[in-house]
C-alpha cells in the first residue's frame, strides 16, 4: 500500500510536472503583442465610399476588415457569429431580420456607435438622389429601422435565410461608416474613411502605401495585437512573391495563375500558403442576343470543345480545379447530375458544321497577363473546332460597365465564394436582372430562382439550384471554367489568420511569432 | 532654336577617327546577321515548323527536344516558330513605320529648309511641340483606346518618328540649299521642284537613309517595349517583347525564355545600327562649325 | 542680352498654348466615352445622358478647350473619378519619384560616362578608346526594358543582394529608399553613359586639336591639368544640353521602368490613367509634362546661349 501511494505520488507530481510544462509551452504558442506587418496587396485601393466606388475589389475588402467592423464574423465553420451585432432574430417569411447591437462601442472619431448611426449610413446609399453606384447590390434591402437605442431591423424585398452570415462580407454597405465622418467630409470621405474597427487609417499614399494604426479604443479588449499595419499594392506578381520571400512583406494575396510560386512557397518551411476552397467560380457569359451566340448550337460545341484538365495544366500547373456548375465544392449546394456538357471535341465540329455559318467572335480579357494566358488557351480550343476568337483586352475596371451594357459578344465574370448562392445566382440569371449578362430569359428558370430564394427548406433549395444548373448547363448562356480557390502566403511567424471566406485576406486578428 | 542645331553637331561629329576603316569585319557581320533575319521571316511559313500559336498544352516550358527545338514556351507554344514569326512582327513594323516618317518627315524638312522664313519656323515650332510629348504614353493611348493591331502600332510610331526625320532632312538641306550648285541652278531660272527633286533630294538622301536605318532599330526597341507590357502587338501574336514580357514570368524557373528572345533583338537592333551608324559617318561632308 | 530673353520668352507662350490645345484635342478625340466609364456599372443609357450633359460633353469643343484652359490657368487640373483626388495632388505626390529617378540615373550616366569620355579623348584611336565605343554602342541597342530583366535576374534573383520592386519614401526611410532605387537608376544610368561619353568624346577630341591646347602642352602642363582645367569647360557645353535635354525627357517618368520596379512615379500614374480611360488625368498630367519639358528646353537654351556668345548673337 505504502508502495503504491509512493508510486502514485511520483506519477501524479510527474504528471502535474507535465502539465504544467504542456501549459507553459501552451502559453509560449499564445499571441504575441506588439510588432507590425506589411500586406502585398494586387491592386490599389481607389476609396471606401460607397457612393464613389459602389463595390470593394479584394484589395479594399482586407483593407475595410481592417478599418470597420460588420454585424458579423464567419467562424471556421462558416457559421455567423457576433461581432457588432450580439444576437438576431428573424420573421417567419425571413423577410424582416432584428439584430440587437452591441452596447459601449465607438466610432474611431469618437462618435457612438447605435442602429441610428446604421441606419443613416444606409439611408444614404439607399437615397436615389445620390445615385450610390452601391444600390444595385442592396437593392435586396428595402430599408433599415432604428426602433431603439441598439435594435437595429433590416425589412428585406424578398425573404433571405442566410441574412446574418451575409452580412459579415466586407462590402460597402455592409460595414459600418462613421455618419460624422461622411456628414462632414463629403467627398474626402473616400480616402479618409472611419469606421469602428480595430486598426485606424494614419497615412495613404496612392500607389504606394496605406499606413493603419492599432486603435487603443477597440470595443473587443486584448484586440488587436498588431501595432500598425502597412498595406501595400505590388501588382506584378514576381515581385509580390519576392517580397514576401525577402521578408518585404508578411503576407501576400496570390492566386492559382502563380503556381510556380505557389508550389515553391509549400516547400518552403519559413513560408506558410494559406488556401481555401471556395464556393462559385470563374465564369464566362455569352450574349445571347448577338450573333453567333444567338444560336445554342454554337454556345454548346464551344463548351464541349474545354478540355479543363488541360487548360488547368497549362495555366496553373494542375493547381485549378474544374468547374461543373457555378456551386462548387465549397458550396453546400451538392447536386447529383448538374448537366454539365461533356468534353467532346467531335460532337462540337458537328454541332458547328449543323450551324453552318463561319463562326467569328470577340471575347474580353483583362489586360493582365493572366487574362492573357487564359484567353489564348481558350482561343486555341475553338481554333481546333473551326471557331475564331478574337482576345479583346481591357482594363479590369473597364469590364463591368461594358458588362452593364451588354457590349460584349462573349465576356469573363466571377461568381466570389459566398455562404448562400441565391444573390448572385437571382442577379446573374433572373429576367430584369442588370447582371443578367447573358440577356436570356426562362420563365421556368425565373421560376426555380425565385423558388429556392423563399424557401427555408435546404433540401428543396439544393433540389432547385440543381435543376437551375442543369438548365443553365444545357443552354450554354454561362459557362464555367475553374472552381474559386484562394491563396495567401505568408511568413511562418504569422498566426491567427482566419480562413479566406470570399477570398479576403482578413489580418485584423493576427499576431506574429 | 539652338535645341535643333546642336542635335545636328551631334550627329555629325560621329564615330571614330579612322572613317575608312569602318565598313569592316563588323559591318559586314552586321549586314549578314540582318540578310539572316530577313530570310527567316519572309521564309517563315515555308520552314518545317510548328505553328507558332499551337499549344502542347501538357508540355510547357519543356527543354529542347526533336519535335521542339529549342523548347516551348509557358503555354507549350514552339519557341523557335514563335522567334521567327516574331521576327516577321519586328521587321514589319520596324521597316513601315520609319518609311512613313522618312516620307513625311523627310518631305517637311526639306521645304522648311529650303524655303525658310514663315513655314520654316512654323514647322520648327510644331516639331517642337510635338517632341514635348512623351511619346510612349501617346503610342500607348492610341492603342489603349483605338484598339491594339500591327496596322495601328505601325501608324502611329510612324507619325511619332515624323519630327527626327523633319529634323535631318532639313539640317542637310539648310547647309546645302547656301551651295553654289544649288545658286547656280537657281540663278538659270530653274523651278523650285525642280530643284528640289534633282539637286537636293540626291544629296539629302544618304543622311536621310543612314538615319532611316537607325529609326528602324528604334522602332523595334520601343514596339518590344510596347508589347513587353502586353499593350503592342495582339495577342497571339508573337513579337520578341510579348515573349520578352511572357518570360518575365517564368524568369526564376526557365530563364531562356526571356534571354532567347532578348538575344535575337539585341543583335538585330545592335546590327541596325552598326549598318546605319556606318552609313553616316560615310555621308558626313566635312563641315565647318555651324 | 535682354532682348535675347525677352525674344525667346515670347517664342514660348504660343508654343505652351499649342502644348495645352494638341493635349486637350488628342484626348477628347479619343474614342470611348468619358460619361460611360465614369458610370462604371452604373452605366445604363439615360444614366450616360444625364452624365454627358453634367460633364458639359455635348457643348462644341473649342467651348470645352476654353473652359478647361481657364481651370487650368486657375490652377485647376480637374479631379480623377476613380480616386476623387485632384489631379494636380496626384501629381504633387508623384513628382518627387520620378525627380528622385532621374536624378539618381542622370548622376549614374555622369559617373560612368564622363570620366570615360574624357580618358577616350585622351587616348582617342587606342585600344581602350576603340573598346569603350564599342561597348558604349553596343549598350546603345540594349533596350531599357531588357537591361532591367537582366539587372533583376542578376541582382534579385540570383543573387538576392537587392529587391526586385517596390518603394519606401525617402522621407520615412532613406537607406530603404536608396536600395529600392539602386536597380531602375542603375538601368536608366547604363541607357544614358554611352551617349554621354560618345560627345564628350568627340567635343574634347575636337578641342584636343586647338591651338590653346597646344601652347598649354608646350608650357610643359600635365596633362591631368590641361584634360580637366583647360579642355574639359570648352567641350562641356552639348553634354549640358544632352543632360538638359534628358532631364526633359525623364520628367515624363521613364513609364517601362517604372512600371517594372513599381515605383509610384508620373510615368505609372500616367499608364495608370490610360488604362482606367482617365481621360482627365491624362489630360492633365500629359499637360504638365508637356510643359514642363517647354521649359526645361527653354532653360537649357539660355544656359548655352549665356555659355555661348556665339548662339546669343545669332551667329550660329
Amino acid at each position: 500500500m505504502k508502495k503504491r501511494t509512493c508510486f502514485d505520488a511520483i506519477t501524479r507530481t510527474a504528471f502535474a510536472a507535465g502539465v504544467s510544462l504542456l501549459v507553459a509551452t501552451g502559453t509560449a504558442g499564445a499571441q504575441k503583442r506588439g510588432g507590425s506587418i506589411t500586406v502585398g496587396q494586387e491592386l490599389d485601393i481607389p476609396g471606401f465610399d460607397p457612393l464613389k466606388v459602389g463595390v470593394y475589389d479584394t484589395s479594399a475588402q482586407s483593407a475595410a476588415a481592417l478599418i470597420f467592423d460588420t454585424l458579423t464574423y464567419r467562424d471556421d465553420n462558416g457559421e455567423p457569429q457576433p461581432k457588432l451585432a450580439l444576437s438576431w432574430t428573424h420573421s417567419d417569411d425571413y423577410k424582416t431580420w432584428t439584430f440587437k447591437l452591441r452596447p459601449g462601442v465607438t466610432f474611431q472619431d469618437g462618435t457612438p456607435f447605435n442602429a441610428q448611426a446604421v441606419k443613416d449610413s444606409f439611408d444614404r446609399w439607399k437615397d436615389p438622389a445620390n445615385k450610390c453606384r452601391c444600390a444595385f447590390y442592396i437593392s435586396g434591402i428595402h430599408d433599415v429601422q432604428a426602433p431603439e437605442e441598439l435594435t437595429l431591423v433590416y425589412n428585406l424585398t424578398d425573404p433571405s435565410v442566410t441574412l446574418p452570415a451575409t452580412l459579415s462580407f466586407p462590402s460597402p454597405a455592409n460595414v459600418v461608416h462613421s455618419p460624422t465622418a461622411w456628414k462632414n467630409k463629403g467627398n474626402d470621405y473616400n480616402r479618409n474613411p472611419v469606421g469602428t474597427g480595430p486598426y485606424i487609417l494614419k497615412s495613404w499614399t496612392a500607389g504606394d502605401r496605406m499606413v493603419l494604426e492599432k486603435n487603443p479604443d477597440y470595443w473587443n479588449k486584448g484586440h488587436p495585437y498588431l501595432d500598425r499595419i502597412i498595406l501595400k499594392p505590388l501588382p506584378d506578381t514576381q515581385s509580390r512573391f519576392a517580397s514576401v520571400q525577402s521578408g518585404e512583406a508578411d503576407i501576400i494575396w496570390d492566386d492559382e495563375f502563380d503556381a510556380d510560386n505557389i508550389l515553391k512557397a509549400q516547400k518552403d518551411p519559413a513560408l506558410t500558403v494559406h488556401t481555401y476552397s471556395g464556393s462559385g467560380a470563374q465564369v464566362f457569359a455569352f450574349n445571347t442576343k448577338v450573333a453567333p451566340f444567338d444560336d445554342v448550337r454554337v454556345r454548346q460545341a464551344l463548351v464541349m470543345a474545354l478540355d479543363r484538365k488541360k487548360m488547368s495544366q497549362a495555366l496553373t500547373n494542375g493547381l485549378s480545379r474544374p468547374a461543373t456548375n457555378p456551386y462548387g465544392d465549397g458550396s453546400w449546394v451538392k447536386c447529383k447530375d448538374d448537366g454539365a456538357l461533356p468534353y467532346d471535341v467531335e460532337k462540337a465540329k458537328a454541332l458547328l458544321k449543323d450551324y453552318g455559318k463561319p463562326v467569328d467572335f470577340k471575347m474580353i480579357v483583362t489586360a493582365t497577363p493572366r487574362g492573357r494566358a487564359g484567353g489564348q488557351v481558350l482561343q486555341q480550343f475553338w481554333k481546333q473546332i473551326g471557331a475564331n476568337m478574337e482576345i479583346e483586352q481591357v482594363d479590369q475596371t473597364a469590364i463591368p460597365p461594358r458588362a452593364f451594357m451588354r457590349q460584349f459578344q462573349l465576356t469573363p465574370w466571377r461568381i466570389v465564394d459566398f455562404p448562400d448562392p441565391s444573390p448572385q445566382m437571382y442577379a446573374n440569371f433572373h429576367t430584369g436582372s442588370p447582371v443578367a449578362l447573358a440577356n436570356y430569359s426562362d420563365p421556368e428558370l425565373d421560376r426555380l430562382l425565385e423558388h429556392a430564394r423563399s424557401t427555408a427548406e435546404l433540401d428543396k433549395r439544393i433540389e432547385d439550384y440543381c435543376a437551375i444548373s442543369r438548365l443553365i448547363n444545357k443552354e450554354a448562356i454561362w459557362f464555367w471554367t475553374f472552381q474559386n480557390t484562394y491563396y495567401a502566403i505568408s511568413t511562418s511567424k504569422l498566426k491567427g489568420l482566419p480562413k479566406l471566406f470570399g477570398g479576403v485576406i482578413d489580418v485584423s486578428n493576427v499576431w506574429l511569432e | 532654336m539652338a535645341t535643333l542645331e546642336l542635335s545636328i553637331r551631334d550627329e555629325v561629329v560621329a564615330g571614330p577617327v579612322h572613317k575608312t576603316r569602318r565598313l569592316g569585319m563588323l559591318f559586314w557581320i552586321a549586314v549578314g546577321w540582318m540578310i539572316l533575319v530577313f530570310a527567316l521571316a519572309i521564309l517563315a511559313p515555308a520552314l518545317p515548323l510548328p505553328r507558332p500559336t499551337d499549344m502542347d498544352m501538357l508540355v510547357r516550358r519543356a527543354p529542347p527536344s526533336a519535335s521542339h527545338w529549342l523548347g516551348t514556351d509557358g503555354l507549350g507554344r514552339d519557341e523557335l516558330a514563335r522567334l521567327i514569326y516574331g521576327a516577321r512582327i519586328s521587321l514589319v513594323v520596324g521597316l513601315c513605320a520609319p518609311v512613313i516618317g522618312v516620307t513625311v518627315g523627310g518631305a517637311l524638312g526639306m521645304l522648311a529648309g529650303y524655303f525658310r522664313g514663315r513655314f520654316d519656323a512654323l514647322a520648327v515650332g510644331g516639331m517642337d511641340v510635338l517632341l514635348a510629348f512623351p511619346p510612349l504614353i501617346f503610342a500607348l493611348a492610341v492603342t489603349a483606346f483605338l484598339g491594339q493591331s500591327v496596322f495601328n502600332l505601325t501608324c502611329i510610331l510612324g507619325v511619332l518618328s515624323i519630327p527626327a526625320f523633319m529634323r535631318v532632312a532639313r539640317a542637310s538641306t539648310l547647309t546645302l540649299a547656301r551651295r553654289e550648285f544649288v545658286i547656280a541652278a537657281q540663278a538659270l531660272g530653274a523651278t523650285h521642284a525642280r530643284i528640289l527633286l534633282r539637286e537636293l533630294l540626291p544629296n539629302v538622301t544618304l543622311p536621310l537613309l543612314a538615319f532611316f536605318l537607325l529609326g528602324v532599330a528604334v522602332v523595334i526597341v520601343v514596339e518590344g517595349a510596347l508589347s513587353f507590357l502586353g499593350l503592342g502587338v495582339p495577342p497571339p501574336i508573337s513579337s520578341w517583347g510579348s515573349m520578352i514580357g511572357e518570360g518575365r514570368e517564368s524568369l526564376e524557373i526557365a530563364p531562356w525564355l526571356a534571354f532567347i528572345p532578348a538575344a535575337a533583338m539585341f543583335l538585330t537592333v545592335l546590327s541596325f545600327n552598326i549598318v546605319g551608324d556606318s552609313l553616316r559617318a560615310l555621308s558626313d561632308p566635312r563641315q565647318g562649325a555651324l | 542680352m535682354l532682348e535675347f530673353l525677352a525674344r525667346r520668352l515670347f517664342y514660348l507662350v504660343p508654343v505652351l498654348l499649342a502644348v495645352s490645345l494638341l493635349t486637350f484635342l488628342t484626348a477628347s478625340l479619343l474614342p470611348g466615352d468619358l460619361a460611360y466609364v465614369i458610370l462604371g456599372d452604373q452605366a445604363t443609357p439615360e444614366n450616360v445622358e444625364a452624365l454627358r450633359r453634367d460633364l458639359g460633353l455635348d457643348q462644341p469643343i473649342w467651348w470645352r478647350y476654353l473652359g478647361w484652359l481657364g481651370h487650368v490657368l486657375e490652377g485647376d487640373l480637374g479631379r480623377s473619378f476613380r480616386t476623387g483626388q485632384t489631379v494636380l495632388q496626384a501629381v504633387v505626390e508623384r513628382f518627387p519619384v520620378s525627380f528622385e529617378l532621374m536624378l539618381l540615373a542622370q548622376i549614374i550616366a555622369l559617373v560612368i560616362g564622363v570620366p570615360l569620355g574624357i580618358i577616350c579623348a585622351a587616348r582617342s584611336g587606342g585600344p581602350f578608346d576603340r573598346f569603350m565605343t564599342s561597348t558604349a554602342f553596343g549598350m546603345l541597342s540594349v533596350p531599357t526594358f531588357l537591361s532591367a530583366i537582366l539587372l533583376i535576374y542578376l541582382f534579385a534573383v540570383r543573387l538576392r543582394w537587392l529587391p526586385a520592386t517596390g518603394y519606401a519614401p525617402l522621407t520615412e526611410n532613406p537607406l530603404a529608399n536608396l536600395r529600392f532605387f539602386i536597380l531602375p537608376a542603375l538601368t536608366l544610368g547604363l541607357a544614358g553613359w554611352p551617349g554621354i561619353m560618345r560627345v564628350l568624346r568627340s567635343d574634347m577630341i575636337a578641342t584636343l586639336q586647338e591651338d590653346f591646347i597646344t601652347l598649354a602642352k608646350a608650357k610643359g602642363l600635365k596633362p591631368f591639368r590641361i584634360l580637366f582645367l583647360h579642355a574639359l569647360k570648352p567641350s562641356s557645353l552639348t553634354l549640358v544640353t544632352i543632360t538638359g535635354i534628358n532631364i526633359g525627357h525623364l520628367m515624363g517618368g521613364a513609364v517601362v521602368v517604372e512600371q517594372i520596379f513599381a515605383l509610384p512615379g508620373i510615368g505609372r500614374l500616367l499608364l495608370g490613367a490610360i488604362n482606367t480611360r482617365d481621360l482627365i488625368v491624362l489630360q492633365g498630367v500629359v499637360l504638365c509634362v508637356a510643359c514642363g519639358y517647354v521649359l526645361i528646353n527653354f532653360i537649357v537654351d539660355t544656359v548655352y546661349a549665356v555659355l555661348d556668345p556665339r548662339i546669343r548673337h545669332g551667329h550660329a
